[in-house]
């Protein structure tokens, strides 16, 4: 018996052995996949999946986190870079590009499916017109509203900025509230505030600015006028309510419409299912064929270009850019997509198509304000002052302040 | 002359090569930085003393300096007030008194956060519906939306969260005053006042002044009450300098700026603790 055991002993030793050295010849590669979108994590684990299937040696982690923009500017900090991102396509993704450590994705062949409206948008962010990402997916601002709320009162989608006003003072007069607006949480008034802006603020407005060849004094006047002017059609204390109690209070049928981003149309309809609702693009100027829908780069993929498996990295990225991988994302997501031949069809959002056709697409206006200057708060403090001068001011010395820096 | 033991140097340097390493050196990085324009990452170049020149002309800083003194002095007072207050009732022979301090404590050991949310619920939903019935209009909207009136929000959150602490340590002084002096006193004739006015209060006046400095310094520090409750809104009316930096910091890629404001900030803080030490230890009493 104690021969037996000890040859047991032995053949356990060499069967681990054996297995281990497996392991070893396999050589799994490990990745990671940094994104900053909490509501595609499930989006991004069933595509990861689908690809490790195809690839079974490469490893994707995915890695999400809150405030992900702040905790990869601590990363950058460090040095610890992420193998693969998903970032937002904004000031600091034009940062981060700035700073040199991404791939320069210029002679990638993938590059060109994708639409070259959002590739301009994304190189304007940054210095020079090198591509350090590849845009995925794009957004938009939109105004939501209640199709049924709309239909007891006859309502149509109004087309001008006279017709918006008319339709807002028409709901009041039948003790309808026309917003819902959720002006506590500061970025939520960056949604109309971008159709204003990118409407009115005239060409080349941030080179110019820039140069120090025109001012927001001379530019924005109207924009914040007519900002200000939404305030009379919210609901009772416009500074009391978030995002989160705005979702729940269109949901729930308090208000004929939301000024929100496409991001905010899943969690209203997880709170409320049945509701029925569409989407328009916020008619900014009072001929119709000139308004612009405001849409900016949601997701851009990129790499760092001095990951230790690059060839494993591109994989990836080329396997989400895929039309069919594409499709299955903003069918998800109900967002749009920045890849080539691949249309959102969601009925909720049939309304926005036309602008995607016809390229009246305005990239988003603040993505181009320093971040220093935090403009949302320096917004939110004018609409509780009401001094459009002081306002414009301040923000101009606050643009020449962070410049200086 | 005697050998000193080895033993008390393994008991001190290796904590001196933590605290060092990972409190000492950062904090010099950071004032290294400051003289810098270093974003956070990438490359960067000496600039001398510009950022703490801009610093100076900086009206946002200002703002928020004086924000955080009003927050900070506001709330020391009233929080020693309250827990000086509640040790005393808590010292005497009361009932269920270990249940009181228990539950006195489970505040402070809540995160500020999680409680932040909760707050943030009462101020938005619970107090304005007391408001409308009692038909105060003040009260009727939520409070963290008003730029007047916001800051009290963050003091209500911060005096009910911290008092736990300060009452601990109160009573602890409390617990050091000898009974006898009060049976003297009460013989001599002294009522409840003037027991308080010249036993009590002269004997934990060295309880006062560590409470004192502790609650101002943490208060100065506050970041993580107006980050559940306002985020420094409505506009700038309640942004902190911890919270300015950390904004302009990491989000605005403004690093080596704001760690030339974290530079000033630590010497101010530095300085108010080190006044408030002197100055209230001149008036500490030993019997």
């Amino acid at each position: 018996m104690k021969s037996l055991s000890s040859i047991m002993t032995v053949v356990l030793v060499l069967v681990m052995l054996v297995g281990l050295s497996a392991a070893g010849f396999a050589q799994e590669v490990e990745l990671e996949f940094f994104q900053n979108k909490r509501e595609a994590v499930e989006t991004f684990d069933k595509l990861i999946e689908k690809f490790e299937e195809e690839n079974p040696n490469i490893d994707i982690e995915q890695n999400h986190v809150p405030e992900a923009e702040t905790v990869l500017k601590s990363r950058l900090a460090k040095n610890n870079i992420p193998d693969i991102m998903g970032l937002g396509g904004n000031f600091t993704y034009g940062q981060i590009a700035d700073a040199g450590i991404l791939k320069n994705f210029d002679q990638a062949s993938y590059l060109s499916n994708t639409q070259t409206a959002y590739q301009e948008m994304l190189q304007d962010l940054h210095e020079g017109s090198t591509n350090y990402g590849v845009p995925y997916t794009a957004n938009a601002n939109t105004v939501l509203y209640n199709k049924d709320k709309f239909e007891e009162l006859g309502l149509d989608i109004p087309q001008t900025w006279d017709e918006f006003i008319e339709t807002a003072e028409t709901i009041q007069e039948n003790d309808g509230t026309p917003f819902y607006l959720t002006f506590k949480d500061a970025w939520t008034i960056m949604v109309p505030w971008n159709f204003l802006a990118a409407n009115l603020h005239g060409e080349n407005f941030i080179e110019e600015r820039t140069e120090n060849e025109t001012t927001f004094k001379s530019r924005y006047e109207e924009v914040s006028e007519k900002l200000y002017k939404l305030l009379d059609y919210g609901q009772d204390d416009v500074f009391g309510f978030g995002y989160d109690q705005g979702n729940q209070a269109f949901a729930n049928g308090e208000s004929f419409m939301y000024i929100q981003g496409v991001w905010a149309i899943n969690p209203i309809l997880e709170s409320n299912p049945d509701l029925n609702l569409g989407a328009f693009a916020m008619p900014v100027v009072n001929d119709a064929e000139e308004n612009m829908l405001v849409s900016g780069v949601d997701t851009v993929l990129t790499m760092n270009k001095n990951t230790d498996h690059p060839e494993a990295a591109e994989k990836f990225i080329q396997f989400l850019l895929e039309e069919e991988n594409a499709q299955f994302y903003i069918d998800e997501q109900m967002t749009f997509s920045a890849v080539e031949n691949v249309f959102q069809e969601d009925p909720t959002v049939v309304d926005l198509k036309t602008y995607f056709e016809s390229g009246k697409i305005a990239p988003f206006p603040d993505h181009y304000y320093p971040s220093g200057m935090q403009v949302p708060n320096l917004i939110q403090g004018f609409l509780h002052e009401g001094d459009v001068e002081e306002f414009l001011n301040t923000l101009d010395s606050e643009w020449n302040k962070v410049q200086s820096r | 002359m005697k050998k000193t033991s080895s033993i008390f140097y393994w008991m001190t340097i290796p904590a001196f090569i933590l605290f060092f390493v990972f409190h000492t050196l950062p904090a010099l990085q950071g004032i290294f930085y400051s003289f810098t324009d270093y974003i956070g990452f990438g490359d960067y170049g000496f600039v001398g003393f510009r950022n703490f020149i801009n610093l100076l002309n900086d009206g946002r800083a200002f703002d928020a300096y004086i924000f955080t003194f009003k927050f900070a002095i506001v709330s020391t007072i009233i929080v020693n007030i309250l827990s000086l207050l509640i040790a005393l009732g808590l010292n005497a022979k009361i009932k269920f008194k270990d249940t009181f301090r228990a539950i006195y404590f489970v505040p402070y050991m809540l995160s500020i956060l999680v409680v932040g949310y909760i707050f943030n619920h009462i101020f938005t939903f619970i107090v304005p519906e007391i408001g409308r019935n009692l038909g105060i209009d003040i009260l009727s909207k939520n409070i963290l939306g008003n730029m007047d009136l916001a800051w009290v929000g963050v003091v209500i959150l911060a005096v009910w969260n911290s008092s736990g602490f300060n009452t601990l340590l109160y009573l602890s002084g409390l617990q050091t005053v000898p009974d006898e002096l009060y049976e003297v006193a009460k013989i001599d004739g002294a009522g409840k006042w003037d027991q308080f006015k010249h036993i009590t209060f002269p004997l934990i006046a060295p309880f006062f002044t560590i409470n004192i400095v502790i609650s101002m310094r943490g208060f100065l520090m506050v970041f993580d009450h107006i980050m559940a409750l306002t985020q420094g809104g409505p506009g700038r009316a309640t942004e902190s300098i911890t919270l300015l930096i950390y904004n302009g910091g990491f989000m605005g890629g403004e690093f080596a700026y704001q760690t030339a404001n974290a530079v000033v900030f630590l010497i101010v803080v530095l300085s108010i603790s080190l006044f408030q030490i002197k100055v209230l230890q001149k008036r500490e009493v030993d019997y």
